[in-house]
């Protein structure tokens, strides 16, 4: 009992001091439960495993997702509106911008170019970079990995709850993942950083 | 005077049960730790098992339970309240390892592949492993805490030398 109740004190002092500690007030995931991902397995990696046998399986993952998303008044996107506006001049005068939401170290491996970064976790610390080109922008395109990741909505809907209209606001439900797969540019460091790979003709 | 570390009659065993204790207590830390660095990941894992929706209580799991595991490592590593931690942690242990077979056994379900071809990562804080793998380890686990709540490896133990009265 005593062991117990001390570990629990020390834990939420060790939060409180920690640079990654979490908010225990917070609701970190707004959007929902999150879907499952597939597992990896020794002989079937192409096993793909979106559902539990305890749960009904959704219509497909990507209807699942847009019927989620347009509850909460966002729009979903794939690669081949992403692609149109990724070349849009818009984009060039701040008019339209991408979020990265997934965390630094995936951030600076690779993310599209000229794209913000916003890791929902740890809000403050990118707030003040990304808030006023949010109020500027006509539309906002947030991605993260793609699959099973909803970091991207999450984000979205913080960005929502902070006064940025989710009119303006627009998911790449197909992220990361989906935008290396057709060899688009994809920027590594930080932003505007011009160490693009696979650059456009 | 210095007051003795090792009790009296200290067999191979117990220093066997010490090296336990010292390899339970290290392998808590380093768990607790890994995921202590990145709570954001392990909420994120711990949402996959759909058990806790709630979001305070994910919260609290997410923030408590990382700490808690580097806690009690320290614990078994210093010697302090073996027998208190060892009762926790056994208890911690099964139910991870109920929760996480759970989990294995609707993967597979859902797939139909064989039981111990399943990997994941269950959030325990080694990163992606084989269930079979997993399961062995944990029942290793929770054996090695049944033996410390048995009372054994008190040698090396922070709390024996605090308590020995010194010989005079």
């Amino acid at each position: 009992m005593i062991v117990g109740v001390a570990g629990l004190a020390f834990a939420f002092v060790a939060n409180q001091l920690s640079p990654r500690g979490l908010n225990p007030g917070r609701n970190y995931h707004p959007g929902g439960e999150k879907a499952d991902p597939a597992p990896q397995t020794a002989k079937a990696p192409s096993v793909s495993l979106t559902a539990t046998n305890s749960r009904p399986p959704a219509a497909s993952p990507e209807a699942a997702l847009k019927e989620r998303l347009e509850k909460n008044g966002l729009h979903l996107l794939q690669r081949d509106e992403v692609e149109k506006l990724f070349h849009d001049a818009r984009r060039q005068q701040d008019l339209l911008m991408f979020i990265d939401a997934r965390d630094e170290d995936e951030y600076h491996q690779g993310h599209i170019p000229g794209a913000y970064e916003f890791y929902h976790y740890y809000p403050d610390k990118y707030l003040a970079d990304v808030l006023t080109p949010c109020q500027l922008a006509e539309q906002i395109i947030v991605y993260c990995t793609g699959g099973d990741c909803d970091d991207s909505e999450s984000a979205a809907l913080f960005l929502r709850d902070r006064g940025v209209p989710a009119a303006k606001l627009f998911i790449y439900g197909g992220g990361m993942t989906n935008w290396e797969a057709g060899r688009l540019p994809v920027e590594s460091g930080a932003r505007d950083s011009g160490s693009i790979r696979n650059p456009a003709p | 005077m210095r007051r003795p570390l090792l009790p009296p009659n200290f067999t191979a065993l117990d220093a066997a049960t010490v090296l336990v204790r010292w390899l339970l207590g290290g392998l808590f830390v380093y768990m607790g730790w890994q995921k202590a660095l990145h709570p954001d990941l392990f909420q994120d894992l711990l949402r996959e098992y759909h058990i806790v929706e709630n979001a305070l209580a994910l919260n609290f799991i997410a923030i408590s339970l990382p700490w808690f595991e580097v806690f009690c490592g320290l614990l078994l590593l210093a010697g302090i309240a073996v027998r208190g931690v060892a009762l926790l942690l056994s208890a911690m242990l099964a139910v991870f390892t109920i929760v996480v077979l759970h989990r294995a056994l609707g993967l597979q379900a859902a797939g139909a592949v064989p039981f111990c071809s399943i990997k994941f990562d269950c959030g325990c804080g080694g990163g992606p492993e084989f269930i079979c793998a997993k399961l062995t380890e944990n029942m290793l686990m929770i054996l090695a805490s049944v033996w410390l709540l048995a009372g054994r490896g008190r040698g090396f133990c922070a709390c024996y030398a605090l308590a020995a009265k010194p010989r005079i």
